[in-house]
């Protein structure tokens, strides 16, 4: 069940306006709570955008505004704590817009959207090698575009081009065969998903990546796509709209799929000995409100103890990994998965479950360089090792 | 200046952009009115981690005279944690965490950069509560609002902050580290609503409760006079509740027409009762509430899952401004039984001055409510706002009328310290501050005397020519 809190999104400039600096937003920051300074509260950098925009002092527009604008994951905790509801997601989406709209957006912005333009995903591969990962599964032409396949895998940027996320989309690929789905993939006619360009403020150019792939998966005739990447999943559940109208598109994330396999008893899990925590995406939890679908797959596989972390669900911390972070402030965004890895730390937990790979990359990073012994797995890959 | 950026690095900065951020709190006052008059951008920002460093920082602002201005969760609007002579800002907010619970003496030791909600979510786990905290929790510090009055949720019961306080880890303007207590010279209590102009709290010992269940009530009434006799029902019944708010009929309207309240509450005066305690003692007051008020055909009593919401909402009564998009008014320290009269008069104000007065409050003390009356207004019409502005002086005027006086002073109440303080009490706080801060470098144009262009008597005039000129004109930021 999604569980999303709507608000109203009255404009940039109006809901600037409607901000009472109460200050709500600050201790849920990860941003603020690394960075340490008023320029980095959303409430402070809202008042910042309405001087800039509602009081038309453009001119103020300066380098370390732009810089902080930069400086944050859009994890949404803000919107969760605002006082007076506003969709502070929306409102950092807009304002980066904005920025772009002004020419004055980070220059790995403008290379990651140079890079989208020219490859087509977010790494410097071709597209045609999206597959590449897939050579390691015991029939990769299972992933050949097909057309009338039952389900549709949308594998995602992070899993088809960098190899620590490679896993997942195998672990996927190999569970939807054992349970006998009938999938397919786009392979190479997959182009990212548009959101690394929503995020950095590239509106309009998403917008043809969303429609490419829309068109494809209106081509193959697939009715039903699965996203592993919440990002990936949130763009063709909310962005996606309107290039969908009039197609009939199931569209779900892994977890919701794999729910949906295990009540069918289509998936047999054996036991797994393991303390097992979840950390929420903040695009899988925050952005479109599935919370339970990961916890009932994890919770369905015997012999696995859940402990929920300190802050979890809607409370829940973010990873560093979001908002396009990584690319203007690498150092920031760790610093930010060591909070969560001292969460993690807190409740003893062997094994580290997320359903973003994004999120597990960032975590494993994190867990890591503090030599913690714990996994950081895929909730599908967790499926797939109860099923051997 | 360059001797503190060296010491705390990357924790002190001057930069213009960062600094402006700290010239600012919740009071949408505009630049044309404030940087004419005041200095409100500091000149270095330091973030200290403990009671040490900034006693280090207090060292070398004495030696030199520089002023001080303590900030943490900036969640006022009378400027109190705002330079108004520029200098240093100490950002509190790096001394935070927990660092004793004593199950015995019912205590916690807290470091005063804490916000009330950190310290809550930390306790309830552990089977103890706060025994009262403002209802702006998630933002405002443990230390912030012993240094204001310290009412809001829980004081009824419990009663101020100040009373449940043990003892405070203060750092004196000379840079003199203290542990007071009530005992001590100079008292704990001299620092309570002090507004940070005598030294800075850097750690506070505080009473907690055990956690306890808790019940809901909500009220609703078609006449004020009816929710003030309510009200004394509930304050003089042998169980005292936990929390007590009420709202006027257009708070209802308002939070209606957001779609945050019962479409059923509009047009109606709401008293929300919360209560704490065993099991038995909740038996008792349910028993009591349908006794006094079951059978009452004018009173409505609303389904308990109705009074949850509202308990849980406690925190967001900012809502209200999204029917704004800027809102302006008073919070006013009233007895609670001229509340009536009060609200009357507001009405009688909104009608003459064509303005949409909203008002809500808590009961904080037998005899006193916390209340908060205000309207919505355009901060981006600069012309109309600023007449807008006279309209607080008013709402103020009818607070004093009948018997109260803003809660809190900061900057831009003190224009009304005498409604505040009689003139001893005042001289003596004014003693106090010469006493502890000669040199007077504190969070200094607050608290003890208003600044040249806020004296009592040109601030009357500039407000009641402002009045005079909306009302003829019949402008506000509104339209």
């Amino acid at each position: 069940m999604r569980e999303i809190i709507t608000k109203p999104f009255t404009g940039m400039e109006d809901e600037a306006l409607i901000c009472g600096r109460c200050g709500y937003c600050r201790s849920a920051c990860p941003v603020y709570n690394v960075v340490g300074w008023e320029s980095a509260t959303p409430r402070g950098k809202i008042a910042k955008a309405k001087e800039i925009f509602s009081q038309g002092k453009q001119t103020e527009l300066s380098a370390e505004f732009v810089q902080r604008m930069a400086q944050c994951t859009l994890c949404g905790a803000c919107a969760q704590e605002c006082s007076t509801g506003i969709d502070t997601r929306k409102m950092w989406l807009e304002l980066r817009k904005r920025i772009a709209a002004l020419g004055r957006e980070p220059k790995a912005y403008k290379a990651l959207r140079d890079n989208l333009q020219e490859k087509k995903n977010i790494s410097n591969f071709s597209n045609d090698e999206r597959l590449e990962w897939a050579q390691d599964l015991d029939d990769p032409a299972v992933l050949k575009p097909r057309a009338g396949a039952a389900v549709g895998y949308f594998v995602g940027c992070v899993s088809s081009f960098f190899p620590q996320a490679a896993q997942v989309p195998l672990a996927i690929a190999e569970i939807f065969s054992k349970a006998g789905v009938d999938f397919t993939s786009l392979g190479g006619e997959e182009w990212c998903c548009g959101f690394p360009l929503i995020s950095t403020g590239f509106v309009d150019e998403a917008r043809q990546f969303i429609r490419h792939n829309v068109d494809k998966i209106r081509q193959l005739g697939i009715h039903t796509l699965v996203a592993s990447c919440p990002s990936c999943y949130s763009v063709w559940k909310e962005d996606s709209r309107e290039a969908l109208q009039g197609y009939d598109l199931e569209i779900l994330h892994t977890t919701e799929y794999l729910v949906r396999l295990i009540k069918e008893g289509r998936l047999s899990l054996q036991e797994i000995p393991e303390t097992v925590t979840y950390h929420d995406p903040c695009d899988l939890g925050r952005t479109s409100g599935i919370y339970d679908a990961p916890r009932e797959i994890i919770r369905s596989i015997p012999g696995v103890r859940f402990v929920e972390l300190p802050h979890h669900r809607e409370q829940a911390l973010c990873c560093g990994g979001g908002g396009t972070l990584q690319s203007v402030d690498a150092a920031l965004a760790a610093k930010i998965a060591r909070l969560r890895a001292g969460e993690i730390r807190s409740v003893g937990a062997t094994v580290v479950v997320s359903a973003c790979q994004q999120c597990e990359q960032m975590l494993t990073a994190a867990v890591r360089e503090a030599k913690m012994p714990v996994r950081v797995l895929d909730v599908s890959q967790l499926v797939l090792e109860a099923m051997d | 200046m360059e001797k503190l950026k060296q010491q705390f690095g990357v924790r002190a900065t001057d930069s213009l952009f960062e600094c402006g951020f700290y010239s600012r709190d919740m009071a949408p006052v505009p630049s044309l009115l404030v940087d004419p008059l005041f200095n409100t951008r500091p000149d270095i920002v330091v973030r200290p981690v403990d009671a040490v460093e900034t006693a280090g920082i207090l060292k070398t602002a004495f030696a030199d005279n520089i002023p001080i201005t303590p900030r943490a969760g900036a969640s006022t609007v009378y400027f109190n944690s705002v330079p108004v002579k520029g200098g240093i800002v100490i950002d509190l907010n790096l001394i935070a965490g927990i660092e004793d619970i004593d199950e015995a003496a019912m205590t916690v030791t807290v470091r005063a950069g804490t916000t009330w909600l950190e310290l809550e979510k930390y306790l309830n786990p552990l089977g103890f509560a706060l025994k009262s905290f403002p209802s702006s929790a998630p933002a405002a510090s443990i230390g912030g609002w012993f240094s204001m009055m310290g009412y809001g949720i829980g004081s009824i019961k419990y009663g101020s902050l100040l009373s449940q306080v043990q003892s405070i880890e203060v750092i004196l303007p000379t840079g003199e580290c203290r542990w007071l207590t009530n005992d001590t010279k100079p008292p704990l209590a001299w620092f309570a609503a002090s507004e940070g102009t005598l030294g800075i709290i850097t750690r506070l010992t505080l009473e907690i409760r055990r956690l306890s269940s808790m019940k809901h009530f909500l009220l609703a009434f078609t006449d004020v006079g009816e929710m003030r006799r309510a009200l004394e029902s509930i304050i003089n019944a042998p169980v005292v509740p936990y929390n007590l708010h009420f709202a006027d009929k257009r708070y209802a309207l308002a939070m209606q027409s957001l779609g945050f309240s019962p479409s059923d509450t509009a047009s109606s005066c709401t008293l929300g009762i919360d209560y704490e305690g065993s099991r038995a003692e909740l038996d008792i007051v349910q028993n009591m509430i349908i006794r006094l008020f079951g059978d009452d055909r004018t009173i409505r009593l609303f389904p308990e899952e109705e009074a949850r919401r509202e308990w849980t909402g406690k925190f967001n009564a900012l809502r209200l401004k999204r029917g704004g998009p800027s809102v302006l008014g008073g919070e006013i320290w009233l007895p609670v039984k001229t509340l009536p009269g009060y609200l009357a008069d507001i009405k009688k104000k909104a009608d003459c001055y064509g303005l949409d007065l909203i008002s809500y409050g808590h009961v904080v003390t037998r005899e006193r409510a916390a209340v908060m009356t205000l309207f919505y207004t355009n901060e981006t019409r600069i012309g109309s706002y600023i007449l807008d502005l006279a309209m607080v002086k008013k709402i103020h005027d009818v607070g004093y009328r009948h018997g109260g006086w803003p809660y809190g002073v900061g900057l831009w109440n003190t224009p009304y310290l005498g409604r505040i303080f009689t003139l001893p009490y005042l001289n003596e706080l004014r003693l106090r501050k010469q006493m502890l801060d000669g040199r007077g470098i504190m969070n200094p144009g607050k608290l003890y005397r208003a600044p040249f262009f806020l004296n009592p008597v040109s601030f009357a005039v500039g407000m009641g020519t402002l009045a005079a000129v909306r009302r003829i004109t019949g402008r506000s930021g509104r339209r």
